[in-house]
């Protein structure tokens, strides 16, 4: 398999190396030679040996022109970049590139050359608008199987509302086709009659010829929110909603049966809502679209969520509410800010890992890469993760600060078992960021004993910090840590 | 019952000078069960009925020893004879799940009992001791095996995190009639009851005649009371620079307590939280826990309070509190009501359906009943109760939850609901279903019942003409009852 593979690969560029020549001294470009091949270096730090150099990879996307020196592509292609090399159809010549912006929730980046003159003639991609269900598409890029470019051509099976795997967090409007789309295809253009109508960019592996791409409102986002030099992310209405379907429920709120609006279950502390509407409140209308019992708007004639009216907005943007409290009903306007602390749940690239050691004791901070690193199975771990944005905790502690690992050594001996816990408190303090941990376990005025509650911890753990003191940077050599803290 | 005395006495005798000339065997019974519990899901039904078979001892008084899992949930128990021509019904005199011990009697006749031999148990026994494992043949021969006791342990047979005096035994031994609940004998005494064997090692767990003593002792007047229990949760105190914080001399041991249960022995008698618990009955515990029992050797500290004393006995003991040794007086008491029950054994599970809602107390077989992987999947603000019950004991003996919605007319648009702590209901909080059902009788000044709950949405509306209603269609399509309830004092 493996010979046969190899063989394939050297006959194949044979080939492609005798055409090269009549294509260079063409002057008439199609779209297809707008369509470039993304090679990329990858660095992915190790979240298990947070001060590690992490693992080297790599792989292959595809991109597509679509201004002066600028190529959209999917961030999942470019995410811990180390190096970036474009190459043109039916050339072998590699171009190194940069990231200009990268989007990790709608999994967008745009890149460009060091040099854009071998460039300069190509066409720019244009973009469409949302094509029709079982209107034909064609996806162009680069996927396995080969070297040279690829179409494969399918129809619009159906319009939705789907995560975006890239964050393993967000969700916005995809278009499900049922053109072959694999990998390597990520972040080509898909067109229909000479226009751009999406980016491809995920597949579903348990299903057949299902494959995903990004639409225009969520590129048209993208390349508005960038206009400003910066990408911010996008916002959240940050409220809960359940629905009102109970006829029950409908009474208690005095709603006749045809009456819209549906329940705020939850406002999420710290979000533009908070303060101004509350749970138990009920939503009829927002930027003047009428809200029904489940929650859904019709915009432009489709039914959506009502999500997809702050979807398609910008930080610092106003919203505009209709609400009932107590039958009275009250007009806001709420101006959408961003939220950091719910990307505690998004996967992160392109950051070192934040850590601190001090004796042998790894600090980490909690987010979604360190769960996936560790998959943490303590109740009160996956309960504080759970209730970080909810329940308002990123109000009451920045990190929720996880005792990671404990390395060996005579001081640490007997303290294996509270590895995996979430930090409570040191001598009697709450810890509400790595920081304050890591600058308390080296306070020149440390106590004698240093002791760290955990939540749910049978006991505290103590340090004698003069011992600490002296074993830190014993261990740090003995383990073979090279940096003691990652701080931001 | 004199002559039966004396002829035990008198086997014994014989036993002294030469075990070859008693027979076990006539003082073994079969048993077989017939187990049936409630579904932990729909507790209004019973699971399918499963037969258990095992061997039990006969004592004086035709009553047979046996394990609490023969009898847990049993609905028929039968004696049958060892050539299996004869049976007898039978019922439990007594059950300890926690010991996993029951006594068991004829429910009329003895029948065949009276033409078998009774055995009583023996004194303690040893490391290094040899045992001898009675099973049954089919045709109804004994069938001994030897085996020498390699260790005795703390260990739990039955309901996890309950740790009795055992012995691990090493001996290799037959299926036979697929049970491993058997009678042990040292010659013609009982020496311990088998609760399982592990083909792989070749070893078997047994309980020990100390906690069966104890255990026939507790039954004999007619009302079992249990073992004791410290009402303590506690840790070890190895780690050296934990000691050193503690102010722990080097030649002592102890073990830390990190929580004093509410009506438990521990906070009767004043043990508090930070302690550092030194000795209970003159017996020093060591940092890892072990005392040194005379007889045999290390033991799990928790033998000196579920084993070697009663309810009811009080006991020195000593703990370190701000570097300095304190005497108290350790009354012992039997564990408090937990606010999650760890089993339901012969227990009907409480529950209410109003409405297509449906209401269970939170346990820990309700937990179970998610999989093997219960402890993670589980949901997890029933899996946070479980594990942290002190922040929910405010108001409640047991947290009600809403553990499911059937689709009803009334439940309209509740569909994904599950898995909710109920608060209050019509404004009344709610500390166990008796609590909930009078709630839910009453009638709401609007004709809408409020359930407030701890998630989404956190107040549920239920119309209650209709939930009424929904309820008599509900007993008119079968369900044999639409509540369980308990009385409160």
């Amino acid at each position: 398999m493996q010979n046969l593979f190899f063989t394939l690969l050297i006959s194949s560029i044979t080939v492609s190396a005798q055409f090269l020549e009549p294509q260079a001294t063409e002057e008439t470009y199609s779209i297809y030679d707008s369509v470039v091949r993304i090679e990329v270096a990858t660095q992915t730090p190790d979240y298990l040996t947070p001060w590690n150099t992490g693992r080297f990879g790599g792989g292959i996307g595809t991109g597509f022109l679509i201004g002066p020196n600028q190529f959209l592509t999917n961030a999942h292609v470019v995410s811990d970049a180390r190096r970036v090399l474009i190459t043109q159809r039916g050339s072998s010549q590699k171009h190194p590139a940069r990231v200009v912006h990268i989007a990790h929730d709608c999994d967008l980046a745009l890149l460009e050359v060091i040099d854009f003159s071998p460039f300069e003639n190509l066409p720019h991609l244009n973009f469409g608008g949302m094509p029709k269900l079982e209107s034909e598409v064609s996806a162009i890029g680069y996927p396995v199987g080969g070297d040279r470019l690829s179409v494969t051509r399918g129809v619009v099976s159906r319009i939705d509302f789907r995560p975006y795997s890239h964050s393993r967090a967000d969700s916005h409007l995809v278009i499900q086709i049922d053109a072959a789309i694999n990998p390597g295809n990520s972040g080509g253009p898909v067109v229909q009659d000479g226009k751009v109508v999406g980016v491809a960019f995920q597949g579903l592996t348990q299903a057949d010829n299902t494959g995903y791409i990004i639409p225009m409102p969520v590129v048209s986002r993208f390349l508005k929110d960038i206009k400003d030099g910066s990408y911010d992310h996008y916002c959240d209405i940050g409220l809960a909603t359940f629905p009102l379907f109970n006829p029950a429920m409908r009474t208690a709120f005095n709603l006749a049966p045809g009456d819209r609006g549906v329940l705020v279950s939850s406002v999420i502390p710290g979000t533009q809502c908070d303060g101004i509407v509350k749970r138990g409140d009920i939503l009829v209308s927002i930027d003047g679209y009428d809200i029904d019992s489940a929650g859904n708007i019709k915009v432009g004639g489709e039914f959506v969520d009502m999500n997809e009216v702050v979807e398609r907005k910008f930080t610092g943007d106003p919203v505009k509410l209709i609400h009932l409290r107590d039958g009275k009903e009250i007009s806001s306007e709420v101006t959408l800010k961003n939220f950091d602390a719910s990307r505690i749940y998004a996967m992160k690239y392109e950051v070192q890992p934040r850590f601190t050691v001090y004796a042998g004791l790894v600090f980490q901070p909690l987010d979604f890469n360190l769960f996936a690193s560790y998959k943490f199975k303590d109740i009160s771990v996956r309960r504080l993760y759970d209730e970080y944005v909810s329940e308002g905790g990123f109000l009451e502690h920045e990190d929720i600060v996880i005792l990671t690992r404990v390395e060996s050594d005579q001081l640490t001996g007997f303290m294996t078992g509270f590895a995996g816990m979430v930090v409570k408190e040191l001598n009697g303090e709450k810890v509400k960021t790595l920081k304050q941990l890591h600058d308390g376990l080296r306070a020149e005025n440390a106590p004698e004993f240093h002791t760290i509650t955990f939540v749910g911890g049978s006991r505290p753990l103590v340090l004698p910090s003069a011992k600490a003191r002296e074993a830190h940077q014993r261990i740090m050599k003995q383990v073979g840590i090279s940096s003691e803290a990652q701080l931001d | 019952m004199n002559s039966f005395r004396f002829l035990a006495i008198s086997l014994a005798f014989i036993t002294s000078i030469s075990a070859a000339l008693a027979d076990p065997g006539q003082s073994v019974v079969r048993i077989n069960s017939t187990i049936q519990s409630y579904s932990p899901s729909q507790p209004w039904e019973k699971t399918n009925p499963r037969k258990r078979r095992g061997l039990g001892a006969l004592l004086s008084g035709n009553q047979v020893l046996t394990t609490a899992k023969m009898a847990a949930d049993s609905i028929y128990l039968e004696l049958e004879s060892a050539d299996s021509t004869q049976t007898i019904p039978a019922k439990v005199i007594a059950v300890d799940y926690d010991a996993n011990l029951a006594l068991l009697a004829p429910s009329g006749e003895a029948g065949f009992l009276t033409s078998l031999q009774a055995t009583k148990v023996g004194p303690i026994n040893k490391q290094g001791d040899t045992l001898q494992v009675i099973q049954l043949e089919d045709r109804g021969t004994t069938q001994i095996t030897d085996g020498e006791i390699r260790s005795l342990e703390l260990l739990s047979t039955f309901v996890s995190g309950r740790y009795f005096l055992s012995y691990v035994m090493k001996t290799s031994i037959q299926t036979e009639g697929n049970s491993y609940t058997l009678p042990v004998f040292k010659g013609a005494e009982l020496a311990g009851v088998l609760t399982s064997y592990n083909s792989k090692e070749q070893t078997c767990d047994i309980i020990s005649s100390d906690i069966i003593r104890s255990f026939l002792d507790d039954a004999k007047d007619g009302s079992y009371e249990g073992f004791p229990s410290l009402g303590a949760g506690y840790s070890t105190t190895e780690d050296p620079n934990f000691r050193a914080w503690l102010k722990i001399p080097d030649d002592q041991g102890g073990l830390y307590i990190n929580r004093v249960l509410k009506g438990g022995s521990a906070e009767a008698s004043g043990i508090k939280k930070d302690d550092v618990l030194l000795s209970i009955a003159k017996h020093d515990i060591n940092r890892r826990g072990y005392y040194d029992h005379v007889d045999y050797g290390p033991l799990f500290w928790t033998h000196l309070v579920r084993g070697a004393h009663r309810v009811g006995q009080v006991v020195p003991c000593q703990v370190l509190r701000n570097g300095k040794i304190i005497e108290l007086q350790l009354t012992l008491k039997k564990s408090a009501e937990r606010l999650v029950e760890t089993h339901l054994y012969d227990q009907a599970p409480p529950f209410l359906i109003k409405g297509g809602l449906v209401f269970q107390e939170l346990s820990q077989p309700y937990l179970k009943a998610f999989g093997n992987e219960w402890s993670s999947r589980a949901p997890l603000n029933l899996l946070e109760v479980y594990n942290n019950p002190d922040a929910y004991e405010e108001r409640r003996r047991r947290v009600v939850v809403l553990t499911r919605v059937i689709p009803t007319e009334a439940t309209i648009g509740y569909e994904r609901v599950s898995s909710q702590i109920i608060k209050t209901v019509n404004g009344k909080s709610i500390a166990g279903l008796p609590e909930l059902e009078k709630a839910l009788a009453q009638t709401p000044a609007n004709g809408l019942h409020e359930i407030d709950t701890d998630d989404s949405p956190y107040r549920i509306y239920l119309d209650q003409i209709l939930a009424d209603r929904v309820d008599q269609q509900f007993k008119a399509g079968g369900l044999p009852s639409l509540s369980r309830s308990y009385p409160v004092e």
